[in-house]
């Protein structure tokens, strides 16, 4: 393990270990364009460059690797003023876009100008004109007289997609990065390259011009689009409603995690925020025409007040789709859905839980379910068209906590749940978030079981068609409007955390069921989502000994011991337990 | 000043280029004695001799093959350096022409030293009858037995880029990508080309090792200066009554070359200013003709001995004029892969320009100076250090007539 | 333009296999083969780029970086001969500028343009290292040395 020193620090590092990394575990950063962790050395930027002793000119940090014995300083006259240089170099062609440019105040031209540069500009002849406002495919725009051609893009094509759709064209300063002409930037993690360019010449096409990103908020969060759990970051925008359309999550970017997703996702991911602030957004408890309504607290099972004093009434006929909703209240819905859950047995009852859901909703869910006497409960919902997978991020398996569900213990057989709802068995579904009829089960007996069922609960953040069947609609925060964590494929816990309030009336799921806990005679003292964690770590042997710090930002795998045997999404035996992180 | 011709004697016998010629002039023989010499022996004669690289860098020769790892368990590349492309540089084009046996013989002898049994002849596209007299050379070597058991050769053309007479940017060209030099360390001799031990070596240096052979490194060293053995050939053109190829010990001064071998300044006859060493060396005054030619000499004149690419320019030459064409060239020839080089090399271009053609600015050349002192040492290869080579120099020695072009 | 489709005949394959087999990779014999491709298809379009590329496994963007990088690959059809009159400095000190100029009005182009009858493109080009007998040009595969405007014209009568 080489010891070396740094400014004066010494600092001790893992063989292999370049300069810049090196400085970093010194607490130096040495600025940088070309270097990225992921990708292989290009040494093309040069403004890394620092002084190492003994050697007589400046060098590059990011080639050099760290010996023992080497006395490094990255603040010497001669780096300081070799790094104002290079962004001399930098800026030459560099166009005057920052008025127009949507990575200014994120722009690391404008960032080490300001910290390394600070000199007076000279060049008063014309710049090189080149493409601007290329698109390059669906989620990039390209400007090319804003590319530092530090090839971070084309690396990233070559190395960890392997589809080498970018290239750098002709040479000199009429240099130019692009695609091969006719052909286009489709492999699924593109906007990853926005992500690595240190500039504008790189833009997301969904952000562009939306809003200026000093009026953006991060949160830590994690993605929900498939079971990888990508780390992200929710960049929002809330003091600015003009903007982005009136969108309050403006983009997602990725948050390393070295054992999940490094420093990548994957574009379905990095653009699948819309349904949050889109018009299908359930902000209020619903009750469609032929709910009727009570007044008062709600009932318990053997109560006085009889159930007839609640009745709900289902319309046997289709009438009851286009039946016009009315919005209630929390208290009147909870009311209701405590009374249907009252007054029938557990074997009449059906619920379709989500693999969408949080740890914390499941566990809440898990403790409703237990309260009433074990009614059959699923989550498996087959998609219709099967998720793809591939050999870096993207999982099959588009929910984010299958694995969540599984060991909660909530994985009963949904099929066999619609079917006794077809036969007139059960006569309450409870649904969480699915719309059934993209499932790969038949549409017709989809909807004959919603049908056929006196009751029809629905609990969800978006309104589709199985919700629009629905008798009692519960409306479910967005998981960014809430903390909460998920598992992974591989058994790793993560955090996401609140980025936004509720949507209207939206509450996150283990609330709702709080409330009908409470309800149902057992009340609950939980008021946070860590509260229903800490119970979950108690109760469920997986998840003995997690808390919300010790799972911290990049998480923590479950107790290997404690899993079952899993089925996989295609009924298949799966690959096991916690599987070792894919090469990403 | 001995007047030996090793690598020209040949050249006025029109079949020079023959396998035959080649063999009745004494050809193969140094080879034939080279195969009984260990390598290392080899290597320790070269290194005797002060051969130093003759197509630009000058680094002694022997020293450079002593760098190959010993106990490297995969091939060694010997890679031949023939994308001459230096302006004012033309000898190996003549030795492609009229000797490619002196190649073909001088690469047996390296290749034995760095043990390798595979060597690529990388040809500049343009150079097409060298490259096919050479292919016939090579044709004639392997169905005489000399190639094709124990060496095999590749001739390899290029597609038109000076970089790739850079050693790592030839070696990305013959590895079939953008002629980019790489970045060193790891230096090729530890990792070159296809990732092996590499030696790139110029035509006209491999050529003068047959003769190192059959008389030996003290006579080689003995022809020229203290640190520098033998013979080069100087390519002399511009203002000069005979433009040519001359072949002359290291140590003959830059005025002997141009008065007694080239026979004097034309134009107006007095001469202004020479390039000594390719369009990269800094620019001499009159003068300043009095030194050696050889590495060390022109070095400590400040300036280069390079290619030995001798451009004479008369007092009617503008030397401003002079600077942009050479400013031209760097910003065309720029590879592009690193920012200081890409991007002072046509900025420098265009503010040549402009002062041409009168629409200078008096900041304009402490400008061009200034970026040209701060890109020196930043930049991955040493293009950029070539470049400034004039960008400097021109403007230091004749300030004064770039500032007759700057309206007041 | 042709509408032939691209492809190298089956004896231009087996040598563009016997090419990538002269080298430790075989990506080695892409200047080689583009030569070839050009020789055979007349200049390098992008459907060419495309065709090579699929001979070598490689992304048709990095062939397309290749080609665009050596000035000798042509990426749109040029005439039945190249005239490449060098410009460099001692062509220059030789008047070079007057031959340049010379040769731009017999043919009536601008430097980078083809004549109408598709007889010769014409490139002012770096130094081609033939600077004892400068001013010089390159045309097609031959040096043309000692320039003066009478001994051009003789050379550009000759090129049909």
């Amino acid at each position: 393990m080489p010891t070396l020193t740094i400014n004066g620090k010494e600092v001790m590092v893992a063989p292999g270990t370049n300069l810049i990394e090196a400085a970093r575990a010194a607490g130096v950063e040495v600025p940088h364009y070309c270097y990225h962790p992921g990708l292989s050395i290009a040494g093309q930027c040069r403004l890394c460059m620092v002084d190492i002793e003994k050697t007589p000119r400046p060098t590059i940090a990011c080639n050099t690797v760290a010996a023992d014995g080497m006395v490094v300083s990255t603040e010497t006259p001669r780096v300081l003023e070799t790094r104002k240089s290079i962004m001399e170099f930098h800026l030459i062609n560099h166009p005057l876009d920052c008025p127009v440019c949507d990575q200014a105040g994120e722009c690391w031209l404008q960032i080490y100008y300001m910290q390394h540069g600070l000199y007076d500009p000279r060049m008063v002849d014309e710049k090189v004109r080149k493409p601007k406002a290329v698109p390059l495919g669906p989620h990039v725009i390209l400007d090319a007289e804003r590319c530092i051609l530090c090839s971070r893009c084309v690396r990233f094509c070559d190395e960890v997609t392997g589809t080498g759709e970018l290239g750098i064209f002709h040479r000199g300063d009429h240099s130019e990065i692009g695609l091969f002409p006719g052909r286009d930037l489709d492999n699924k993690y593109s906007g990853n390259v926005v992500d690595i360019c240190p500039v504008g010449a790189l833009t997301d096409r969904d952000f562009r011009f939306q809003v200026r990103v000093w009026y953006l908020d991060s949160t830590k969060s994690i993605c929900p689009g498939c079971a990888r759990g990508c780390n992200i970051e929710v960049h929002t925008s809330r003091r600015r409603p003009h903007h982005n359309e009136g969108r309050r999550v403006a983009r997602l970017k990725p948050r390393f995690n070295a054992d999940v997703n490094r420093w990548w996702i994957c574009d379905d991911g990095r653009y699948g925020f819309g349904f949050v602030d889109d018009p299908t957004r359930l902000t209020r408890p619903i009750a469609r025409d032929g709910a009727t309504r009570v007044s008062g607290s709600p009932t318990y099972p053997g109560s006085p007040r009889a159930s007839d004093a609640l009745r709900l009434h289902t319309p046997t006929d289709r009438a009851g789709l286009s039946a016009p909703a009315t919005k209630i209240t929390w208290e009147e819905a909870i009311a209701a859905v405590v009374d249907a859950l009252g007054r029938l047995d557990p074997a009449e009852m059906g619920i379709v839980a989500s693999p969408r859901m949080a740890n914390e909703d499941l566990f809440a869910l898990k403790q409703v379910v237990e309260g009433r006497g074990l009614p059959p409960v699923g989550f498996r919902v087959p998609p219709r068209v099967p998720g793809d997978q591939d050999r870096l991020l993207i999982r099959a398996d588009k929910n984010p906590n299958t694995r969540g569900a599984e060991l909660i213990g909530l994985d009963g057989d949904v099929a066999a749940i619609l079917a006794a709802a077809r036969a007139g068995r059960i006569r309450l579904l409870w649904i969480f978030g699915h719309d059934l009829f993209q499932s790969a089960w038949p549409e017709a007996e989809v909807a004959s079981a919603l049908e056929a069922v006196d009751t029809l609960i629905w609990t969800g953040s978006n309104a589709n068609p199985t919700s629009a069947r629905a008798h009692w609609i519960l409306p479910a925060a967005a998981w960014v409007e809430r903390e909460g964590t998920f598992t992974n494929f591989q058994g790793r816990v993560q955090r996401f955390r609140q980025a936004l309030e509720p949507l209207g009336e939206a509450r996150p799921e283990w609330e709702i069921l709080g409330l009908v806990l409470g309800a149902l005679g057992a009340p609950v003292t939980a008021s946070r989502a860590e509260h229903w964690f800490r119970a979950l770590a108690t109760a469920v042997p997986a998840f003995a000994g997690l808390t919300y710090q010790n799972l911290g930002d990049g998480g923590q795998p479950v107790r290997a011991r404690a899993l079952p045997a899993q089925l996989s999404l295609l009924g298949e035996a799966s690959e096991g337990a916690v599987e070792a992180p894919s090469d990403v | 000043m001995s007047g030996e011709r090793l690598l020209t004697r040949n050249f006025d016998r029109a079949d020079s280029h023959t396998l035959k010629a080649y063999r009745e002039t004494g050809g193969y023989a140094a080879w034939a004695h080279a195969q009984m010499m260990e390598p290392a022996a080899i290597t320790e004669e070269v290194k005797r001799s002060n051969l130093r690289g003759l197509g630009g860098a000058g680094f002694p020769t022997g020293t450079k093959w002593s760098f190959i790892p010993k106990n490297h368990a995969g091939p060694v590349y010997l890679v031949i350096n023939a994308d001459e492309g230096e302006p004012g540089t033309f000898k190996d084009r003549y030795l492609l022409e009229r000797d490619p046996h002196a190649l073909i013989e001088g690469m047996l002898i390296a290749a034995r030293a760095i043990r390798s049994d595979t060597a690529f002849v990388y040809i500049r596209g343009e150079y097409v009858h060298p490259w096919r007299r050479f292919s016939a050379a090579v044709q004639e070597a392997v169905e005489a037995g000399y190639l094709g058991r124990g060496l095999d050769v590749v001739v390899h053309r290029g597609a038109g880029a000076y970089i790739c007479g850079e050693e790592t940017g030839l070696i990305s060209s013959l590895e079939g990508m953008k002629g980019w030099p790489k970045l060193k360390p790891p230096f090729p001799a530890i990792k070159g080309a296809f990732g092996q031990p590499t030696i790139v070596n110029n035509v006209e240096t491999i050529c003068h090792l047959p003769h190192i052979i059959n008389r030996g490194a003290e006579w080689f060293a003995g022809l020229g200066t203290e640190t520098q053995g033998g013979t080069r050939m100087y390519s002399v053109s511009g203002r000069v009554k005979r433009p040519g190829v001359y072949e002359a010990s290291v140590a003959i001064t830059l005025r002997q070359l141009i008065e007694d071998q080239a026979g004097g300044v034309t134009g107006n006859g007095r001469l202004k200013a020479v390039v000594p060493g390719g369009s990269s060396a800094a620019i001499l005054r009159a003068d300043e003709i009095d030194v050696t030619m050889d590495v060390d000499g022109l070095r400590n004149a400040g300036t280069m001995a390079g290619s030995a690419g001798v451009i004479v320019m008369d007092e009617t030459v503008s030397i401003p004029e002079a600077l942009m064409v050479v400013a031209r060239f760097y910003d065309h020839e720029s590879c592009g892969q690193c920012t200081p080089c890409r991007e002072s090399t046509g900025w420098i271009h265009k503010m040549t320009r402009r002062i041409v053609e009168g629409r200078g600015r008096k900041e304009d050349l402490d400008t061009i100076l200034d970026v040209s002192r701060r890109g020196v040492g930043t930049t991955i290869c040493a293009f950029y250090d070539g470049a400034v080579g004039p960008y400097i120099s021109y403007i230091e020695k004749f300030r004064d007539e770039f500032e007759a072009l700057i309206p007041r | 333009m042709s509408t032939t489709r691209i492809a190298f005949s089956a004896e231009q394959l087996a040598e563009i296999r016997r090419l990538q087999a002269l080298y430790p990779e075989r990506r080695a014999a892409l200047l080689p083969v583009l030569h070839m491709a050009q020789d055979t298809f007349g200049h390098v379009s992008l459907e060419v780029e495309e065709y090579v590329a699929g001979l070598f496994d490689l992304s048709p963007a990095h062939v397309h970086e290749v080609v665009t990088f050596y000035t000798l690959y042509f990426r749109e059809p040029k005439g039945r001969h190249v005239v490449a009159v060098c410009h460099n400095l001692s062509c220059h000190l030789a008047g070079a500028p007057r031959i340049l100029d010379h040769v731009k009005q017999r043919l009536s182009v601008e430097v980078g343009e083809t004549t109408d009858d598709g007889r010769v493109t014409l490139l002012s080009v770096e130094c081609l290292c033939a600077c004892e007998h400068a001013p010089m040009m390159q045309v097609d595969d031959r040096y043309e040395f000692d320039l003066t405007p009478e001994k051009v014209d003789r050379i550009l009568e000759l090129l049909r």
